[in-house]
This record gives structure tokens, C-alpha cells and sequence, in this order.
């Protein structure tokens, strides 16, 4: 038996069938190998001996010749299906859909969360609001002259007693107080022109100590164009506290500036008027990227006033007395206006026109 | 408000350069809404003497011959155009401020040698309707204007409602000098004559009106003020009218105190200041009539037991006794009106004047006689050498002095939160016109504001003053720590529910959309949405006349701009927002039109309302909460797929396709009418809207599985009417408590099954927390099953 034949075989053998015959043909129950093999017997000590050697020998290379030869074809085997499996991985992919979230609540989270990184608490208030607690509570009276500076919407409610105007189906709508109490009878309704209402709702419903801030819709009765909207939101925050002062709303204020503007981040206060705080400020925050101030709310000590009529509305309610001799801060904020500003956004009617390829801009 | 810097510079002769004064000025809290150079005019803009005035045959234009030093001829259609008169002439080659430049030009077939120019042509102001108009001997002829109206500029400020003592030259500039500048007081002494007054003055109601001065001048030439003044007026954004008038606005502007100037032949006996009777009628300045009543206050002429409305005081003299060319002697009203008062007249009559505007924020008590006197001391600069003011006026006076207001500056510190020094804050306080005086309790003072100063009521409006002049930029920062009273604990929880539900439908796939909260009554009835209960009783737009009751409406709108923008869908959609219907509440609602997950190249995942469902569902996991649909008809929905939607048990809204009629009227897919509808077509926009808050579902945490779990497989036969959820609640109600999982894997119907009968197949899944379950035992729950399926008229498919 030629064994390096038959090894130069193995070698070349071209699929894993015919190797399975060669392996059959050498060392299968009747193969070559084996033959020889069964010869032994016959043969004298010394010559099996030296024969079986041989014949051993001769049984491992061709074992180790089909074995490496099996891996060889199993892989080729393998590529050869991989490469059949190949596909164009530069095709785009299914179409999922990205979601997103509108450009006023990124910019509204943005500002909650530093905020929440101070401690503060974020809380909501209605949209609807009565008279009393939009104007009066806040010391804007009826025949107070700041009530010009706001321009509002004045709302007529359905007929409580069952029929609405139009068509005869609405039933009445009632405001509800701070604690869920109808206050209708609290003035005229209002689509709230700020969010300031909110303090007193919520110190109706709280004992000082605390931090809040409350985003939230205002509207204001204005014609639209670039710069104005009838409908935008705001960014309250109450401090209330029996030790709270003027230098913790500037340093509230200047951590505000710093979680938008980074570490050159500042904020300028400068005196104003607002009829629910004394002393009042404006304050602008410093943009390093362009150099300039950006005149970005109202802010100033809670006034007294609004700590009375607080403090006689709870008693009303049965509850204590609870914000005499505390001081406060407050401030309020335009949401839209920082997007406008940080963006370079030409229109601010954009916000609430809901074009896709407008609100899928904000994205980060 | 318009502050020319030359005029301020009057009062406060240090005063910085414009750029500096900004500063200055919003540090004090006025803010500046521009400054502007005044613009100097163009250098062949000339003073003219008009010699006289021909009309042209059948025009409308006058031929003018006017002296620029030499006689020229200009052609004109100005009414006002007289002979006498001085005018302001732009000679050929003027360029105009609106660019255009003069030539020598034929109007009417007569030669102009220029153009005498109205305000609005010399870009001074917005009146058109006639010539400037200067005294004849104003400049000597052919002037340049420019010799005149030099360099000057004018700083318009922003003037907050509380501070009226900031509504004059002299007022701003007496603020600025409480950083230590020097004031120059207004000090006007008119020359008086003996002259006995001709009128009396009844104040009747001292409660609107608790001052009241008049006093008297004659031997007044009316004409046009000096051309000085009549820029000042310009700039300010006054017209110059006359003299007489003039003085009274120029005071006004100078000092702040609103007046009125009567013609005095027509006050007749005298004056009386009372309400009005209900249904009377005033003619004011404006030619307007208005009817007043009680709750307004009125000038009133005595004649005999009559007296005639003469103007709404505080808000608008009467037309009647206007000042006229031929006015030789004037009767001028100062006074102080009730600002409630004046600011309601004035809203009732839709009627906002500078004096009004001046009243209802409130005027100084103090300063009448001071502005009375400034005003006649113009008077007789300006109007002739003869003017006669009588020695003596009349004043009602029933003002209360203001009151003290007990200050503890110790409190300035502590409400600011920095030390400030006692003695420098009386100071600043007295820098602002207070007194202060010492009380018997240490620390503590008794301020009385100036009479200027109305806004100044509470020790917090002094603590203000003293940080403001000190300066707000000299303020700490601080960060306050302490422990929220325990009732503010939890108090985030409703927001925060919010945002992660938010964030759950952006990361399905989902835009949030932030629409208006308007809607109209029509709009809500074209979406087969709930009537609106709140209306607006000053509605901008007529689609805007109402407040939402449901969000979907929006979205719809939503979709159909986005069509109309030409964008591809799929659209995926969701809004949170406030919905009023009894009261406010907050819903989600969230829409998706095309297949959410195309394949592009490939099949998409499949669209419909089980992409919507599950997408719902998904959100509902992902919130630890189980959600449950239900057949259930709802107007706006398809009424073949439409159903509630049960959030852990609890009815939250609705679920479904869109209405076909709703689709068609808006022109959306999905809107063929149901009786051409195609068979096997399908609506295309699937929508949901829930009510907020969902409730949450309970973590429970079990031990992970230490057993295998017995799997088997059921199908059900069931009518066609039958829902899924109906024989899932069946399988569960009888599977016991080792039943951990069910899925349903098939829905078919066909043969072998019987026409109008469904077969629904299930995967169950049992497991037994602590052993391996034996096949009896599962054998036994699935016999359970069966029965109460078999028991309920279903049949089990071998």
C-alpha cells in the first residue's frame, strides 16, 4: 500500500462525502488499513511486531490527514455559506419611529431640573382662573393701573344651570379653589395671565417652609405677530420662609443662570414694579456665547399684601393662620423667550403651529 | 415716555452723556426703550415769512410768496397757509428725511421755489394735515431750521405703573439726583397784577376731587409757541397747537401735573366740580358726545341755576370751551382727582389720555400751585408782552398730608439679607424728600414720604428705596437651607407622573404636540366633541370663541396642516394638556395615521388599530399598569372600532378609528363616505384620549422561577360575536392561581368551522412557585377550564 498516495489523497479530497469514502477505503471494517491489519496473525512475533509498527503508523498519519482535512472543508464549508448569507447592511433600516418631546417641555425640563437640583418642588395650578386669584389676591385690584400691562382674556362659564349658550348640551363649568372648593363666585373668570396665581393657591394649601416652582400656560390678549403670542408659558418659583431674603432670590437666580449658561453664567437685577412684590427686580442673565443680557423675568419679595389675603382665605377655610412674620421671594419667567433667544427661532408663533419639521429640530 | 436730554439737562446741569444716564436710569428702575439723536434738519430747510397768499383759479393749491430773505413763490395746498405767518420752507435741493430730494418744480402750472413742510414731511410728527407753524418774527427770514433745533436727543423710558412721580422731566430728573447729583428746584414766579378774579369755583364732591386750583391771566395774544418749544413738543410726541395750549402740555410734560386752560369768557359765574346725573351728556375736546352718570365726575359751567358740562375732570375738557384764536383771557384748572375715579370714567369711555393716563396713577397732591404758576410764567413768555395773571387764584384744598410710615432699618437688612448702615439709609431717605423723625422705640422712625411720592405706603416700599438707591448690584448671593414643612412633602407627585408619561409616549415613537387651548362651539361639533362650557367674552378669532373640551380635536388639526405642508407620514402624535368641560382636567390624547414602523424597502410591521392598541399597551407596561379595551360606541370613533379603554380596571377614555364622517370633513384618510366605501377599506387614523391622572399599578415583587412551568395550548370555538376579552376573563376566572401566563396565538375562522364561529387558540402557561407541577395537576386546571368554556356554550377544538 502506497500510504503517501493515499495521504496526497486525503489532502485533495474535495468535499466531506469523498472524504468520508477515503476514510471508509483506509480505515473503514474492510479497509485497507484494516486489512493489513487482520494479516498479523499470521505473521512471525518479530515481523508483527515490526508490521504492526508500521501499520500503526501508517493508521495515525491517515487519521491525523483525515482529520485536518475535515476541518479544512468544514470551514471552507462554512465560509462559503456566510458568504451566501451576506447582506447589504448599508440598507436603512425599519422606519421606527423617533418620538419626541415638544420644544417648551425640553426647555421647561431644562429648568426644572435645576431647580430640582436646589430642592424645589414643581407643582401645577388651573388654567382657568377666577378674578380673585389671577388679580385681587396679587394686589392688582380692579382699578389698579397694572392691570394694564396685562391684557386678558375674560371667560363667561356655561350656564350652571344646565343649558350652555350655543347649544343646549354643555353643562356649567366650575373654577375650582385650592382645595377642590367652586370659587365662581370669586370675580369673573380669567384665562390666567400668569402663573403668580399659583402662589397664592398654593399657600392657601401649605405651611411655610418650602421651595416650588410652576410651569404652566399664560395667555394674554395681544395680536400675534413674530414677537408676540397670545398663548406662551411661564416658570414661577415661591420661597417662603420665616428667614428668607432678597440675596437668596439673587442667589437662586445666578444658579439659575449658571445651569443654562455654564460656569460664566451671571445674573443683573435691576429695580421694577410688580404689584406682588416689594422690593421688585428684573433680572437678566449674562449669555457668555454672545456676550449680552438677556432680560428673562420678573422677580422680588413676596408683598405683604398677598400674605394677608393668603392668611384670611385659609381662615375662611377653618386653618390657621400661618404666614405671619414669614418673608418670601418670587419670580416668573417666559419659557418661550429663552428658546427664541438660545435658538435664534425668527418667530415665535412656530411654538404652537405644530409643524413636524419645526418641533423635530429639537433634539439632543 | 419721551425725555429730551437738553430739557432734563435744565434740572440736573451734571447730567451724563446718554449711554451713562441709561445705566444710571436702570439702576433706579426706569427702563430705556431707546435713545435717539434728534434729527437736526437738512441745511437748506429754511425759516419762512408767508407775505401773502393767492388762490389759483379752480385749484386746490395757493400760489404762497414768502421771504427767505429775498421774495420767492412756492405753491402750497396747506389750509393753515396765511399771510403773517412763519412757516418752515425746504429749498430746491433739500433732501427730505424720507429720502426724496427737491427740485425746482411747476405745480399747477405755477413755478415752486420748494416746499413749506407739514410735521409729518419734516419727519417731526405724524400730523399731515397743515403747515408748521412759527411766530412771523420767530427767526430772522431764510434761517436754516438747523441754526434752531442744534443737536439734542430724546430718551424714551418705560415708565412703571406705580411710580406717576416719574411722568415728568423734572420728576426723573429729581430721582437721579438721589444718587447725589444737583437738582435745580422749579422755582416759577409769574409778574401779578391786581386783577380781581371773575369767576368762583364750587367744589361740590371733595372726595373726587380734593384740590382744585384756577387761576386767571388776560391780555393773551394766541399764536404759535417759540420754535425751541415746538421741538421739545415734537419730541416728546406732542403736536404744538397754540401758545396757551402749548404751556399747558409743556408744563405737564416738565412737572407732571395734568391742566386744563378755559377760554374765560365761557366759564361765565364760575365753575362747579360735581357728579354727573345719570343719562347727561358731555361733548369732550375730541367732538366726541358721551353719556356719563353718577359714577363720573364732571367740570360744569354756572350759568344762573344751570350748569353746563364743561369736561370729564381728570379725563378730557369740554369742546365748548376751547381755546381760540380769539382767547384773550384764560381760566387755568390744576387739580388733584380721585385716581379710581379717573381710571374708571376713563375705561368706561374707552378714553386714555395724557391726563388720565397722568390722574389714575396718581398726580402730587402738592404740586398744583407750583405747575400753575410754571404754566403762567409761559404764558407770559409767550404769549405777547400784555399778558396780565392775577395776583390772586382760587385752590380748594382738602388733601391729607401723607403718612408717616413707621421704618426699622434694621429691617432693610434683614429683608434684603446684607447689612446696610443706619445712618446711610435715613439718608437715602431724605436724598428722596422724606422727613424722618425718631419715635420713642429704639431702631424705629417715622417716615413721611414726599407728597410726589404716592407709591410709598408700606415699610417694605422703604426697604425697597434704600436697595435701590444703595443699588441692587451691591446684594449678596445666598442659597436659603431648611426642611419644607412636612405638608409640602409629596406635592411633586402629579407633575412628575406627567413627565414620565411624557417621556413613555415620546420613547413609543411619539411627537408631542402643544396645541391652544381654544376651540369654538362649531369646532366641537364638526369633532363630535363634548360642548364647550367656557367662552370667551372677548374672543380674538372666531375659531378661538371657546376652551377645548378634548384634545383629539387638535390632533386632527395637527394632521391636516401636516398634509397640507406636503409631509409623508407615518404620524405618530400626542398631546398632554388641560380639557374643560365641568371642571379643568388634564387628558393625553395620541393619534397615528400610516403604518408606524414602515419597511421602506421592505414590508412595514403593519399598521391599524392594533398598532395604536399596542402601542397603548406598551406604555401601559412600561408604567407598571394593565390596560383593557372594551367595545364601546363613541362619537367620534368608528362605531365598528371603538371601544374604553380600562387603565388597572378604571374607565380612563376611549380608543378606536377615527369617524368616517369626521375624516371626510376634514378631509383626512379614512373619510369615504361609509356607503361608496370599498369593501376590505379601512380607516387610517386611530386615535385615543385618556383622563388624567392614571392610576398606578403596585409593584409586587414575586421570586424569580425555581420550577419549570407546564405549558398548553387551548382553542376555543366561539360565535363571531364573542369578544377575546370575554373568554380571557372566563379562562382566568377558572385556570386557579398557578396560572402565570396567557397569550393568545390564532384567530381563525373557515371550515371546518361553521359560518358566523370563530376559533381564538391560547398559549397557558402553569407554574408552582415552590415544586415542579405534575401533568395531573395541569390537567386538572385545564378540565377546569374547559367545563366553565363548555358550560358557557363554547366548544373546545380537538
Amino acid at each position: 500500500m502506497d500510504v503517501s498516495a493515499a495521504l496526497d489523497e486525503i489532502g485533495k479530497a474535495p468535499t466531506l462525502e469523498s472524504l468520508q469514502g477515503l476514510k471508509v477505503q483506509y480505515l473503514g471494517k474492510n479497509g485497507l488499513v484494516t486489512q493489513e491489519m487482520k494479516t498479523l496473525g499470521k505473521l512471525s512475533p518479530e515481523q508483527r511486531k515490526e508490521k504492526g509498527r508500521v501499520l500503526n503508523e501508517w493508521k495515525q498519519a491517515l487519521e491525523g490527514a483525515l482529520e485536518a482535512r475535515e476541518t479544512q472543508l468544514k470551514e471552507q464549508a462554512l465560509r462559503a455559506k456566510l458568504e451566501q448569507e451576506t447582506i447589504d447592511v448599508s440598507l436603512p433600516g425599519y422606519a421606527f419611529p423617533s418620538g419626541g418631546l415638544h420644544i417648551t417641555s425640553l426647555i421647561i425640563n431644562e429648568l426644572l431640573g435645576i431647580f430640582r437640583g436646589m430642592g424645589y418642588s414643581v407643582v401645577q395650578g388651573p388654567e382657568v382662573e377666577s378674578e380673585f386669584f389671577n388679580f385681587d389676591a396679587i394686589n392688582m385690584p380692579e382699578w389698579h393701573p397694572a392691570r394694564d400691562m396685562q391684557d386678558t382674556f375674560w371667560a363667561s362659564l356655561g350656564n350652571p344651570s344646565g343649558s350652555s349658550p350655543v347649544d343646549g348640551e354643555g353643562k356649567g363649568f366650575t373654577i375650582q379653589g385650592p382645595f377642590g372648593e367652586g370659587v365662581n363666585n370669586l370675580g369673573q373668570a380669567v384665562l390666567r395671565t400668569h402663573t403668580s396665581g399659583m402662589q397664592i393657591r398654593y399657600m392657601i394649601q401649605h405651611t411655610p417652609p418650602f421651595k416650588i416652582v410652576v410651569p404652566g400656560r399664560v395667555f394674554r390678549y395681544e395680536q400675534t405677530d413674530a414677537s408676540h403670542e397670545a398663548m406662551f408659558h411661564q416658570l414661577e418659583g415661591l420661597v417662603v420662609g420665616p428667614d428668607i431674603t432678597m440675596a437668596d432670590l439673587k442667589g437662586a437666580i445666578t444658579e439659575l443662570a449658571r445651569g443654562l449658561f455654564g460656569k460664566e453664567g451671571k445674573a443683573r437685577f435691576q429695580p421694577t414694579y410688580f404689584p406682588f412684590v416689594e422690593p421688585g427686580a428684573q433680572f437678566a442673565m449674562w449669555w457668555p456665547e454672545r456676550q449680552k443680557w438677556l432680560e428673562l423675568g420678573g422677580s422680588g419679595m413676596v408683598h405683604p399684601y398677598l400674605f394677608k389675603a393668603v392668611d384670611d382665605y385659609r381662615e375662611k377655610l377653618g386653618l390657621p393662620r400661618a404666614y405671619e412674620g414669614m418673608t418670601g421671594w418670587a419670580f416668573g419667567m417666559g419659557v418661550e423667550r429663552l428658546a427664541l433667544l438660545r435658538y435664534g427661532i425668527p418667530d415665535i408663533r412656530y411654538f404652537y403651529q405644530n409643524r413636524l419639521s419645526f418641533l423635530k429640530q429639537f433634539k439632543q | 415716555m419721551k425725555i429730551v436730554y437738553s430739557w432734563l439737562k435744565e434740572f440736573l446741569p451734571d447730567v451724563p452723556s446718554s449711554e451713562r444716564l441709561e445705566e444710571l436710569l436702570a439702576g433706579l428702575g426706569i427702563e430705556t426703550e431707546s435713545i435717539q439723536s434728534l434729527a437736526i434738519p437738512h441745511s437748506k430747510i429754511v425759516f419762512a415769512r408767508v407775505l401773502h397768499v393767492e388762490n389759483l383759479e379752480g385749484r386746490e393749491v395757493r400760489k404762497l410768496v414768502v421771504d427767505i430773505g429775498q421774495e420767492v413763490q412756492i405753491v402750497s395746498g396747506a389750509p393753515n397757509a396765511r399771510a403773517g405767518m412763519g412757516v418752515v420752507l425746504a429749498l430746491p435741493g433739500t433732501v427730505l428725511p424720507d429720502g426724496t430730494e427737491l427740485g425746482l418744480r411747476k405745480i399747477a402750472g405755477v413755478e415752486s421755489y420748494g416746499m413749506a413742510l407739514s410735521p409729518k414731511e419734516l419727519a417731526v410728527g405724524e400730523y399731515a394735515g397743515g403747515l408748521i407753524e412759527f411766530a412771523p418774527d420767530a427767526l430772522p427770514p431764510g434761517t436754516p431750521l438747523a441754526e434752531a433745533w442744534g443737536p439734542d436727543e430724546v430718551i424714551e423710558i418705560e415708565i412703571t405703573p406705580n411710580r406717576p412721580d416719574w411722568l415728568s422731566v423734572y420728576g426723573v430728573a429729581r430721582d437721579l439726583a438721589a444718587l447725589g447729583m444737583t437738582l435745580i428746584h422749579p422755582d416759577p414766579k409769574p409778574k401779578t397784577t391786581p386783577i380781581a378774579l371773575p369767576f368762583q369755583v364750587w367744589l361740590e364732591d371733595t372726595q373726587g376731587c380734593d384740590r382744585f386750583t384756577l387761576s386767571y391771566a388776560r391780555g393773551i395774544r394766541v399764536g404759535p409757541s417759540p420754535v425751541s418749544v415746538q421741538r421739545r413738543l415734537y419730541a416728546a410726541g406732542m403736536r404744538p397747537i397754540s401758545n396757551v395750549v402749548d404751556a399747558t402740555n409743556y408744563t405737564m410734560l416738565e412737572l407732571g401735573n395734568p391742566m386744563h386752560a378755559y377760554d374765560a369768557r365761557y366759564i361765565r359765574e364760575g365753575l362747579v366740580v360735581r357728579r354727573a346725573r345719570a343719562g347727561e351728556k358731555v361733548v369732550t375736546l375730541d367732538g366726541q358726545e358721551r353719556t356719563v352718570d353718577e359714577r363720573d365726575l364732571l367740570i360744569t359751567v354756572k350759568d344762573g341755576d344751570l350748569t353746563r358740562p364743561a369736561g370729564l375732570a381728570g379725563v378730557m375738557g369740554g369742546a365748548d370751551d376751547e381755546i381760540q384764536d380769539s382767547t384773550t383771557q384764560v381760566a387755568l384748572e390744576v387739580a388733584h382727582f380721585d385716581p379710581v375715579m379717573v381710571r374708571r370714567t376713563a375705561k368706561r369711555q374707552g378714553l386714555k389720555t395724557e391726563a388720565s393716563y397722568r390722574f389714575e396713577r396718581g398726580v402730587d397732591p402738592d404740586g398744583q400751585i407750583r405747575a400753575a404758576d410754571r404754566c403762567l410764567d409761559l404764558l407770559q413768555a409767550w404769549s405777547g408782552s400784555g399778558v396780565e395773571v392775577s395776583h390772586t387764584r382760587i385752590d380748594h384744598n382738602h388733601t391729607q398730608p401723607a403718612k408717616p410710615i413707621v421704618f426699622r432699618p434694621e429691617y432693610t437688612s434683614r429683608l434684603v439679607g446684607m447689612p446696610y448702615d443706619e445712618t446711610e439709609q435715613l439718608e437715602v431717605l431724605r436724598r428722596l424728600g422724606c422727613t424722618v423723625q425718631p419715635t420713642f422705640q429704639e431702631g424705629a422712625f417715622e417716615v413721611t414720604p414726599p407728597s410726589h411720592r404716592v407709591d410709598l405706603t408700606l415699610e417694605e416700599d422703604l426697604v425697597e428705596e434704600v436697595a435701590r438707591i444703595v443699588g441692587y448690584d451691591q446684594i449678596p448671593i445666598t442659597l436659603p437651607s431648611f426642611f419644607p414643612h412636612p405638608d409640602n412633602l409629596g406635592v411633586d407627585e402629579p407633575y412628575e407622573a406627567l413627565e414620565r408619561l411624557k417621556q413613555v409616549m415620546a420613547g413609543l415613537g411619539f411627537q408631542e404636540v402643544l396645541n391652544y387651548s381654544w376651540s369654538s362651539p362649531e369646532e366641537c361639533a364638526l369633532m363630535h366633541a363634548p360642548a364647550p362650557t367656557v367662552f370667551m367674552q372677548n374672543p380674538q378669532t372666531a375659531d378661538r370663541t371657546a376652551l377645548r373640551t378634548a384634545l383629539y380635536p387638535s390632533l386632527l388639526k395637527n394632521l391636516q396642516t401636516a398634509f397640507a405642508q406636503g409631509e409623508n407620514g407615518p404620524f405618530l402624535l400626542f398631546e398632554i394638556g388641560n380639557v374643560f368641560n365641568q371642571t379643568e382636567t388634564t387628558h393625553l390624547s395620541a393619534l397615528i395615521c400610516g403604518d408606524p414602523v414602515p419597511g421602506l424597502w421592505q414590508k412595514g410591521l403593519g399598521e391599524g388599530f392594533f398598532a395604536l392598541k399596542g402601542l397603548l399597551e406598551a406604555a401601559a407596561q412600561n408604567l407598571g399598569s394593565r390596560v383593557r379595551v372594551e367595545r364601546e360606541l363613541q362619537p367620534y370613533l368608528h362605531p365598528g372600532i371603538s371601544g374604553a379603554v380600562y387603565w388597572n380596571d378604571q374607565k380612563a377614555g376611549h380608543i378606536g378609528a377615527l369617524h368616517p364622517a369626521i375624516a371626510a370633513a376634514l378631509e383626512l384618510p379614512g373619510g369615504i363616505q361609509v356607503s361608496t366605501r370599498p369593501e376590505g377599506d379601512r380607516p387610517q387614523v386611530f386615535l385615543f384620549e385618556l383622563a388624567l391622572p392614571l392610576s398606578k399599578g403596585p409593584i409586587l415583587f414575586s421570586d424569580i422561577a425555581k420550577y419549570p412551568a407546564s405549558m398548553r395550548d387551548l382553542a376555543v370555538v366561539v360565535p363571531e360575536s364573542t369578544s377575546y376579552v370575554e373568554v380571557e376573563r372566563l379562562i382566568r376566572a377558572h385556570a386557579g392561581e398557578r396560572l402565570v401566563g396567557l397569550e393568545i396565538f390564532d384567530v381563525y375562522r373557515g371550515k371546518p368551522l361553521l359560518e358566523g364561529e370563530k376559533s381564538m387558540a391560547f398559549h397557558l402557561t402553569f407554574r408552582h412557585p415552590e415544586r415542579t407541577l405534575t401533568d395531573l395537576e395541569t390537567d386538572g386546571f385545564m378540565q377546569s377550564i374547559i367545563a366553565a368554556l363548555e358550560h358557557t356554550g363554547y366548544t373546545i377544538r380537538k
